[in-house]
């Protein structure tokens, strides 16, 4: 089975000026790599107008609301090491979602585990090397 | 409700995807021990035993409508939410949670 959170679904210094480029650009990783299909990018777009996917320590996790569009359990991470204002808050580590099951259900604790811990969330936002994403996230 | 009471927790949003997905992981881990389950579901499918409901205060009024007579508790962060705070305090601690 194919892992949840691949090396090529990690990009490390990626720019944004919008909250709506940063998202429009993980679901363009999650069409890329074949986890979802091209209408989940509006999806995504449309979730984060209607409720903020941020989630603290700079991390946002960025998912739509439409299954049908997904077709496969995976997730990415896109770092944006200049920051990008997310309605005041800045975020610097976006975690895209797209899943149909729960096989996504075991990394997103895995997050939620290390965001209580600031020096953890802090490695894991400025990950310099693709190893050590997967690694902290595994 | 008291939280003696408590035996299913639901962490309701749109998706059922991810943020839902991420407290219900933290939940789970700080009420380890008690004998409350901790389920995440999308706000239209709260299954019928739940006895608590914690979503994103902009889906409260859908999880309201969707779940009625249940305890609905809104909150607006995902990390260290007062509300959330409170109710791990009060499963832990015993007490009444509210209507």
């Amino acid at each position: 089975m194919r892992e949840v959170l691949e090396a090529r679904a990690v990009l490390l210094n990626e720019h944004a000026a919008t909250r709506e480029e940063a998202v429009e650009r993980c679901g363009r990783l999650l069409v890329e790599i074949g986890a979802a299909a091209e209408p989940y990018i509006a999806s995504m777009l449309e979730r984060e107008r209607s409720i903020s996917t941020y989630v603290g320590e700079q991390v946002a996790i960025p998912h739509g609301l439409n299954r049908e569009a997904v077709l496969r359990d995976a997730v990415c991470v896109v770092r944006f090491p200049g920051g990008v204002d997310w309605e005041g808050e800045r975020v610097s580590l976006c975690v895209g979602i797209a899943a149909r099951g729960d096989g996504h259900v075991a990394l997103l604790a895995e997050l939620a585990e290390i965001l209580l811990y600031p020096e953890r969330a802090r490695a894991l936002r400025e990950a310099v090397d693709v190893e050590t994403v997967l690694k902290e996230l595994a | 409700m008291n939280a003696k009471d408590v035996r299913k927790v639901i962490v309701a949003c749109d998706a059922g995807m991810g943020s839902s997905v991420m407290l219900a992981a933290t939940l789970r881990k700080q009420l380890k021990g008690l004998p409350v389950e901790v389920e995440h579901t999308p706000v239209d499918a709260i299954p019928a035993d739940a006895d608590v409901v914690l979503t994103h205060a902009g889906l409260a009024a859908r999880a309201r409508a969707a779940a009625p007579g249940k305890l609905v508790i809104p909150f607006q962060i995902f990390l260290g939410d007062p509300a959330v705070t409170r109710l791990v305090d009060t499963l832990k601690k015993g007490g009444d949670l509210g209507a």
